[in-house]
Formats: structure tokens, sequence, C-alpha cells
């Protein structure tokens, strides 16, 4: 007879989050860490939803002077800097950070002190870039800080560059660390059975991811270095006189592969979603791993569409704009991977699926506008205006921010014990995916329009009524996210007792108790496939540790 | 049908509907770039219809799978004691929803290419040249005779138009003094960055006579929002008439040049 394996008793309650302030601070558990990566994420996120409102607000009607044109510039830079580097993908490396040793079966990650290193650099370099605010002139250039607007020249007075300047140096060493720790960790401490054609999708969502960001978080560093050498020291790299394209290949060089490495990890979540709450196996997981690294490689090569007005030659221009568009093969074979694990299922439409299927819904529509965008003619219309706005919120929020909601739903209960209300995640689900549409999808239109991105005000009445749907929509997210924040802290505190394994989970993390103990397993279980948990469960080898007489 | 199936129909028509209204044009919404008035602009204009082929039946295709699934394959609409069959994958499917969006996207790729070759190169049979530099925040329009139109930005009032003639090939020189600006006038073709350090070109060949509008498209500074283009375009005796009453000015005002 084959050994049964027995699995911890389910905890009735272990309250692992109020430990003393001395341990948060100095704790080398990569769950803990990776706690403290999320709330960050999740700090950014509430604050940069607040900028996004008064965006709304100063745009709702034509001619309004809810904030001056100096401060909107100062907003809607805070807005992208803090919601692409303070929230997605710091919270997708938090979840990451806790969820990744566990699926593999090892204790913590391979470096844990490097991991609080990590970690402790994000704070540092959120403070550094909010630090620009209390000079009175932040970063006023939009997230990507073009030269040479960002230059001396035109920037005298203001200390606010700098600050971001050194703000994102430091969140570039942070990351490097992160994914030099994630492979290692991946590579190296795998549990025994555990072979690389095992590993959860996650987990190779996050080798990719980690891949990419070690490769691009040096010339970021880079660009932001040789912006401070100008600012500084004289030099003419990118300035009036100098070549202010170098700083845009440069900067794009990370920016693109960035965008991938705040929606792989979305695609990894989604990817372990599906199967379980269609009790299928995920359809054709090699060619999943493959798509993964398709979109690795291609990401590399496409970062001059960003640059497709800037006068290039046109078969350079040709070349960015073919390796753009083969990314949709990758992406197409996992979004129609993901419908047919689904197709057959027997589907519990709890909330995370219903986040999954926001994602697909949603994010298709990304995809097929970055097609038009691809497109070199057709992307010098619509470049720079608020089409770009629209297809970039549908890829991020309705893809990787759906997918962000779809992971907290379905883990909430692994981290916490706790089940989030269900309720409460049915209303936060419809006000998202309702108010998300009603922003983004009629943002469309005035890019085509005519309106340009990034413009505090605007004089023409044709946009008025548009864009006061755009804003009262708006609204209706900030309530779902309300909602949602209620949720979480109400459930952390009286959520409903989740146990070991609620969802009837396939990898390793529903084998240990909720929340894991420090060394998340006393024994490893075997592992038999890229589905463990589920292997166990179907040949009768799992049994309930027993209940204490 | 369970009552989140039916919230998922009402909220999927309601964007159905959306999408139709924009169709329409209801309210401003319009689904398509202004009627372009010259041949750049009508390539993109072009291409822009060709793309939304593919795109619409994909979209609308997979979203119908996507519904699909959600109502007829949730768990409540199957037997009791359902297991669902476990497939691992099929090659053969895989390889087919590879290969589509593969041709489709090359398809798409040749004829992008197509337009980007005939419309978009730098040209030198222009009829005319305008040399356009923007600077924090209005653009200046050299004719190179000396009559030089400033464009200087504004959010309140309209600007002063850059005044073109109609059925004449005209090449735009783009020159950047200051920071980058992008010069897009969405009824005439795509944006052109007049970035400092070299000469950026495009052209336009306007069809008609009328006005229109355009803004500044790269973030500039706090001015960003002011820098309003209009160009308007003349027949040509209405342009032979304008520009010699510009030299006159031009003449008049040579000697206390600013």
């Amino acid at each position: 007879m084959a050994a049964t394996t027995v699995l911890p008793r389910p905890k009735a309650y272990d309250d692992t989050f109020f430990k003393p302030i001395s341990l948060w601070l100095t704790t080398t558990d990569h769950k803990l860490i990776g706690i403290m990566y999320m709330v960050t994420a999740m700090l950014s996120f509430v604050v940069g939803g607040i900028f996004a409102l008064i965006i709304r607000l100063q745009l709702s009607q034509p001619n309004l002077q809810i904030v001056d044109a100096a401060t909107y510039n100062q907003i809607l830079s805070a807005h992208g800097v803090t919601m692409i580097f303070f929230f997605v993908t710091i919270f997708v490396t938090g979840i990451a950070n806790y969820m990744v040793p566990i699926m593999i079966g090892a204790r913590d990650m391979a470096f844990p002190r490097v991991n609080l290193l990590g970690f402790w650099l994000v704070p540092v370099s959120i403070i550094l870039y909010y630090c620009g605010f209390l000079t009175g002139h932040s970063l006023d250039a939009g997230w990507t800080g073009y030269a040479p607007l960002t230059e001396k020249a035109f920037q005298n007075h203001s200390l606010g560059v700098d600050f971001w300047a050194m703000s994102i140096i430091v969140w570039a060493i942070s990351g490097i660390m992160a994914s030099t720790n994630f492979l290692t960790t991946i590579v190296a401490l795998r549990a025994p059975g555990m072979r690389f054609s095992r590993l959860p999708l996650f987990v190779w969502a996050q080798i990719s991811t980690s891949i990419l960001l070690l490769i691009v978080g040096a010339p970021l560093a880079a660009a932001m270095i040789l912006l401070e050498f100008d600012r500084q020291f004289g030099t003419q790299f990118f300035t009036t006189g100098g070549r202010p394209v170098l700083y845009q290949h440069l900067f794009w060089f990370f920016g693109h592969p960035e965008v991938y490495v705040m929606i792989l990890p979305a695609f990894g979540m989604i990817s372990e979603i599906v199967p379980v709450f269609a009790r299928k196996p995920i359809f054709g997981y090699m060619s999943m791993v493959a798509a993964l690294f398709g979109i690795v490689f291609l990401s590399m090569t496409v970062w001059a569409h960003h640059m497709f007005t800037v006068g290039m030659n046109t078969y350079v221009e040709g070349f960015f704009m073919l390796m753009t568009m083969l990314i949709a093969v990758p992406t197409g074979i996992k979004m129609f991977n993901w419908i047919a694990t689904a197709w057959w299922g027997s589907i519990d439409f709890t909330v995370p699926i219903k986040f999954v299927f926001g994602f697909l819904a949603t994010f298709l529509i990304g995809g097929i506008t970055g097609i038009y965008l691809a497109s070199v003619p057709v992307d010098t219309q619509l470049h720079q205006s608020y089409y770009v706005v629209a297809h970039l919120h549908y890829v991020l929020f309705g893809g990787s921010v759906f997918a962000i909601f779809a992971g907290i739903y379905y883990w909430f209960p692994k981290i916490t014990g706790r089940l989030l209300d269900r309720k409460l995640g049915e209303w936060h689900f419809w006000l998202t995916f309702i108010g998300f549409n009603g922003t983004f999808l009629i943002m469309h239109t005035l890019g085509l329009e005519g309106m340009p991105r990034r413009i505090w005000t605007y004089s023409n009445e044709a946009w008025a009524t548009t864009n006061l749907i755009i804003t009262a929509s708006s609204f209706l997210i900030a309530i779902a996210v309300g909602i949602f924040l209620i949720n979480i802290i109400r459930s952390w505190n009286h959520g409903e007792i989740a146990g070991n394994d609620p969802w009837q989970g396939n990898t390793l993390e529903w084998a240990t108790t909720s929340p894991p103990p420090p060394y998340n397993f006393e024994r490893v279980p075997p592992v038999r496939s890229f589905m463990p948990l589920r292997d166990l469960r179907e040949s009768g080898e799992l049994v309930e540790e027993a209940a204490p007489a | 049908m369970t009552r989140s199936a039916r919230a998922l129909f009402t909220i999927l028509g309601l964007t159905a509907l959306t999408i139709a209204l924009s169709g329409c044009g209801v309210g401003g919404l319009s689904p398509i770039f202004p009627e372009p008035v010259s041949p750049n602009g009508q390539a993109i204009y072009n291409l822009y219809l060709g793309i939304s082929i593919p795109a619409i039946i994909v979209f609308v295709g997979y979203e119908a799978a996507l519904l699909w699934v959600a109502i007829r394959y949730r768990r409540s609409r199957q037997p009791a004691g359902y297991t669902p069959p476990q497939v691992h994958g099929h090659t053969g499917v895989e390889l087919i929803w590879t290969a589509i969006p593969l041709v489709i996207v090359l398809t798409i790729a040749v004829f992008s290419f197509v337009a980007l070759q005939n419309y978009f190169q730098p040209i030198n049979d222009q009829q005319m040249q305008v040399t356009i530099s923007g600077h924090q925040f209005g653009w200046d329009y050299d004719y190179g005779n000396g009559v030089v139109v400033h464009q200087e930005g504004s959010l309140t009032s309209s600007v002063e138009p850059f005044v073109v003639p109609t059925h004449t090939l005209i090449k735009l020189q783009f020159a950047g003094t200051d920071v980058i600006h992008s010069w897009w006038v969405p009824a005439i073709s795509g944006k052109t960055d007049a970035v400092p350090g070299y000469y950026n070109y495009s052209w336009m060949k306007i069809d008609r006579v009328g006005q229109w509008r355009g803004e500044c498209a790269e973030l500039c500074g706090v001015g960003h929002a002011s820098m309003q283009i209009i160009v308007q375009a003349m027949d040509q005796p209405d342009f032979d008439a304008w520009m010699a009453q510009q030299k006159a000015k031009a003449t008049a005002a040579a000697s206390p040049s600013p």
C-alpha cells in the first residue's frame, strides 16, 4: 500500500498578523516580506488612485481649473510612477515572494537577507520619490520623464526630477535583487520530484519575469544615471544640444519589457486559478511555458514602437512593427488555452474566477488595440493620444489589476487563514467591471477625435460629454476599491475560517496550514506532476492529521 | 439561468450597446478618425478600417466563447457529480490557434509596411516646403521666403492659422528648439515629433478648402495644452493673395526686426 501523506490539521485561527513591530522590521521570512510588499503596494494603489480621481475631476469639463497646469503635470506623473513602479510591479513581486517558495516546496527564498534588503529598498524608493513633493516641484514630465524636458535647462529650480531619478535607481536595484533571488530559489530549492516540467505555471511566469527584469533593470538605472550626470555635472547626453532620442531608446528598452514584468505574473495567476475552479488541468501546459518565453524574447525587440514619430528609417520601423505584432501570437496561445481549460469544465463562479473572466474579457480588448498601435502608420495617429491611455489601462488595469484582484481573492485565505466576504466581493467585481469599461472603453474615441494625452485642460466642447461620462465611471471604480478595502480589513479580522484548502487547489501551498508555519512544511508532500496536491487527493493518499484527543 | 448569469448578460449587452452607439456617433463618440483630407491621412484611415475586420471578428468570437463558457459550463448547469474530462491539451488545436493569429498579424504587417513605404517616406518632389519649429509654447511656420507665421499657444482664443494652398504637395520639415514637441492634426495625418538636434519630415496635400484643429501631442511643460494648431487650406488664388499680403507685412516690418 502506498504511504499516505498526512497533512497538517487546519488551524482554528492563527493570529500571525499581530506580531511585534520589531519582528516585521527584521524578519527574513519570505511570507512576511511578501505581505509587506503587498501592503506597501496596496497603499500605493490607493494614493495613485487618488491622483487618478484628481486628474478625472480636472478633465471632466472643458476649461476647468480645479488644479493648475503645473500641479496637474506633477499629479499625472505621480499617478503613472506610483501605479507602475510602486503598485503593480511591487504587488506582483510580493505575491510571488509569498507563493513561489511554497509552491516549489522550499522553506524560504535562497537569499533571505537579500530578500529583506530588496524589500526595504522599496519604501526607500517610494519616500525618495515623494520627497519631490516636499520641494514644491515634483517630477512633471510624465512617468517616462522624457529628456530634454527633464533637463536642467527646463527644470532649473526643481529637485523633483533628481528625487525621481534617485528613486528609480534604487527601485531598479531592488528589482534586480528580487529577480536574482527568485531565479536562484527556483533553480536550487525545488522539493524532491519538483522537476522543471512540473513547476506550477505561476512559478514559470516568475522565472520569465525575473529574467526580464534582470536584463532591463540595468539600462533603466543607466538612463537615470546619465540624466543625473546631465543635470548635476553638465554633461550633454540628452540635452537639447545632445541626443534626446537616446534617452527614449534607453528608457523604452526597459519600459516595454516592464509592461511584461507587470503582466506575466498576472498570466501566471490566471493559469493557476482557471484549472482549480474549472476542475480541469490547464490546457497545453508546454505551450503555455513556451508562450511565456516567446513573450520574454519578443518583448526585448519591440521598444522602438513607442518612438514611431521621432523619424526613424522605415525599414527599422517595419522591424519593430513586425516584432510587436508577433507578440500577439504567444499571447493569443495563452488566451485560447485559458478558454480551452474552462471549456467542458464545471466552473464554480466564486469571486476569483469572476475576476479571471473579467480579465479575459478586458485584456482581449487591450490586446486588439495593441495591434492597431503596432501598425506604424496607424500609430502615428494614435500615439500620445487618449487612445493610448485607454489601451494601456486595458492591459494594465483590465489585465494586471484584474488578475491581481483574482489572485487576492484566491490566496487571501492562505495568507490570513480567512476567506474574503463573498457578497462584498461580488459588489467589488461588478462595480469594478462596469466602472472600468465605462471609464476606458469610450476613452478610445477621445483619442480618435484628436485629444492628446497629458493635457491639463481643453477648450474643445466636442469632448465634454465623453469626458464627463469617463469621470463619472471612474468614481464607480473608486467606490469598488473602497468596498474592496473594507472587505480586506473586515475579513482579516472576522472572515470565515478558510481551512487549509478552501478551493480544492492543485498546488503545494494548499497542502500546508493557512497561514503556513514559518518553515512552510513539516514534510513536503511527494510531487508527481504539476498538480501534486490533486494527485494525492485523487489517489486517496491524502489524510488530514487527526484532531487532538 | 442564475442571477449572476443574467447580470453577466446585462453587462455584455450594455457593452455591446455602447459599441453600437459609438458606431452611430451618438454624443460625439466616434469609432474612427475624422474624415481625412490628405492622402497620407487617407492611407491611415484605410489601414485602420482594414485592421478592424479581423479585430472585430476576433473580438466578437472570443467574447462570445467566453460568454458561452460562463453560461454553459457553470457548476450549477452541470449534472450533480459531473467530472469534467481531464484534457491536457491537443497539439492540433494548439497549432491552429498559433497559426491563425500568425497569418492575421503577418497580413496586417505586410499591408502596414506597404502603406509605410508608399506614404510615410520623406519626399523630394514637393511643390512647396514649410519648416515648422516647435518651442515652449507655440509653433513657427517658416515658408522659406521671409514669411513666418507665429502660432503662439493659447487656451482661450483661437490661434493664428497656418495657411496652406489646396492640391499642393507640401513638404513639412520639423525642427525642435527647446524640448520635444509633436505636431498633430488628426484630419490631415499622423503626428511628427519636432526634436531638437535634427530635422524630421512629413508632408501633406490637402484636397479641399477648410480649417482643421490639432494639438501638440508630446508633453512639453506647463503650456502643453495651449499649443493648439489650426491649419487653414485655401485655393491657390486666395493663398497667393494671402501670401502677397504677408510678404508686404514682412517687408514693412523688416527694418525694426525683433
